[in-house]
């Protein structure tokens, strides 16, 4: 999550203060973070370099870890964004597709959460028996199933983080919950099913690079073989449900 | 009101306590009296779900940041591997932070994680196994906040305990240089 789980790194403007180095790579969005000198900046920081001469620091302000004390409202707000960003990632062609390993890079775990209820909820609802059992059993598939197939990349010697695979295999949801939806309006059976299944490949495609680069050429078969059957069954309980 | 304490002391952000225990005791709440009057487990799973993860987003965005001083994250590097990050505000903040309120704080997420372990045993005395999947999401929740928030106010002593070394050391050089040059 789960968290759950923070990049802090909306809003924090140049202070004037001595910039470490870079924790992560720059994009016009983000600054680098101004990590000070004072000791009670972030833990983990590396070689400090000294600081200019004392910046006085208003009582209330706290200029050196400003997201402690931004409004409630900006978190949400950075939050919403970073979903939206990810999504944004995962989904849509972009040059970030050639290094999946920097793609994903702040990762969290909301957006999936919501597709995932998102995704139970459609398929309860359309469904006309039953529907208790239906949303626990797809969002018991789809946890698993993710926890699953983080374990077999990772047990084939890739080199992926536990929770940003998690959380791209849950962005990856979001083409599927779109299908979901289309099969929520009961037109005509094909129109239905092709809706899915391409929906489902948008999926298998926005997965795949993250997926085949974490493996070694000579298992990418292996790796990529459950996350494609996965898909498949998805696709097929959306459309056995509809 | 007790003699001993200053004049005022009492909680310093009562809204942000109060948002604190609200979506905790909400989550209980509708999970315990939810069979009463909803027969349908998909509305209790998703409320509750919801209730345990605002909870979550609340305690470790908002409440931790304002009734401790605290924050932690995870961030990956340019290395590719996962960096855990803890936050915390300057030592007078610190010192300034109010009793009552962070008290109250680590009191309830600790209580919090108790009461959705005995409803876990509950559950699975019950063989509901469908309940026991809503207690694993929220326990699993709170238990992440805990394990998060103590080793973030862990590393807040271990901060000032080098501050204070690194200050001690910095005024004994100091003097010594400053006993020098009068000479």
């Amino acid at each position: 999550m789960e968290n759950n789980f923070e990049n802090p790194f909306h809003g924090a403007g140049q202070v004037g203060q001595a910039v470490l180095e870079p924790t992560r790579r720059s994009s016009p969005r983000t600054p680098p973070f101004p990590y000070s000198s004072l000791p009670f900046a972030s833990s983990n920081a590396k070689s400090p370099t000294p600081s200019p001469s004392p910046v006085v620091i208003p009582p209330g302000h706290n200029i050196v870890a400003p997201t402690l004390t931004e409004p409630v409202w900006e978190t949400v707000q950075r939050d919403l964004s970073r979903i939206l960003s990810n999504l944004k990632l995962v989904l849509f062609p972009n040059p970030h597709r050639e290094d999946p390993g920097k793609a994903l890079r702040d990762w969290d775990l909301w957006g999936p959460f919501f597709f995932v209820i998102f995704l139970g909820l459609t398929l309860s609802w359309s469904a006309s028996i039953k529907k208790s059992e239906i949303f626990a059993v797809s969002f018991a598939l789809l946890g698993i199933g993710a926890i699953v197939l983080t374990l077999n990349v990772l047990l084939l010697g890739g080199k992926i983080i536990f929770f940003q695979s998690l959380s791209l295999l849950g962005y990856c949801l979001f083409p599927l919950d779109i299908g979901a939806l289309i099969c929520l309006f009961k037109g005509h059976f094909i129109a239905r099913m092709i809706a899915v299944f391409v929906t489902m490949f948008w999926s298998s495609w926005a997965a795949y690079p993250f997926i085949s680069s974490a493996v070694t050429q000579k298992r990418k078969a292996l790796a990529l073989y459950p996350l494609l059957l996965m898909y498949v069954s998805v696709a097929f309980l959306i459309i056995a449900t509809s | 009101m007790d003699q001993n304490q200053p004049a005022g002391e009492n909680y310093a952000n009562p809204k942000t306590c109060f948002f604190h225990v609200l979506f905790k005791a909400a989550a209980l709440a509708f999970y315990i009296l939810s069979a009463l009057f909803f027969d349908s487990f998909v509305i209790i799973f998703v409320v509750t779900v919801v209730l345990a993860a605002l909870d979550f987003w609340v305690v470790k965005n908002v409440s931790g940041r304002i009734l401790v001083g605290l924050r932690w994250w995870n961030e990956i590097n340019e290395q590719g591997e996962s960096v855990w990050k803890f936050e915390c505000l300057d030592q007078e903040s610190l010192a300034r932070m109010n009793k009552k309120d962070s008290w109250l704080f680590w009191w309830t997420i600790y209580l919090n994680a108790v009461a959705w372990i005995f409803l876990g045993i509950f559950s699975i005395i019950r063989f509901e196994p469908d309940y026991v999947l809503v207690v694993g999401v929220c326990l699993s929740l709170s238990i992440a906040n805990i394990v998060g928030f103590t080793r973030c106010r862990k590393d807040a002593k271990k901060q000032i305990q080098q501050f204070a070394t690194q200050t001690i050391a910095s005024r004994f050089s100091s003097t010594l240089q400053s006993a020098f040059s009068v000479v």
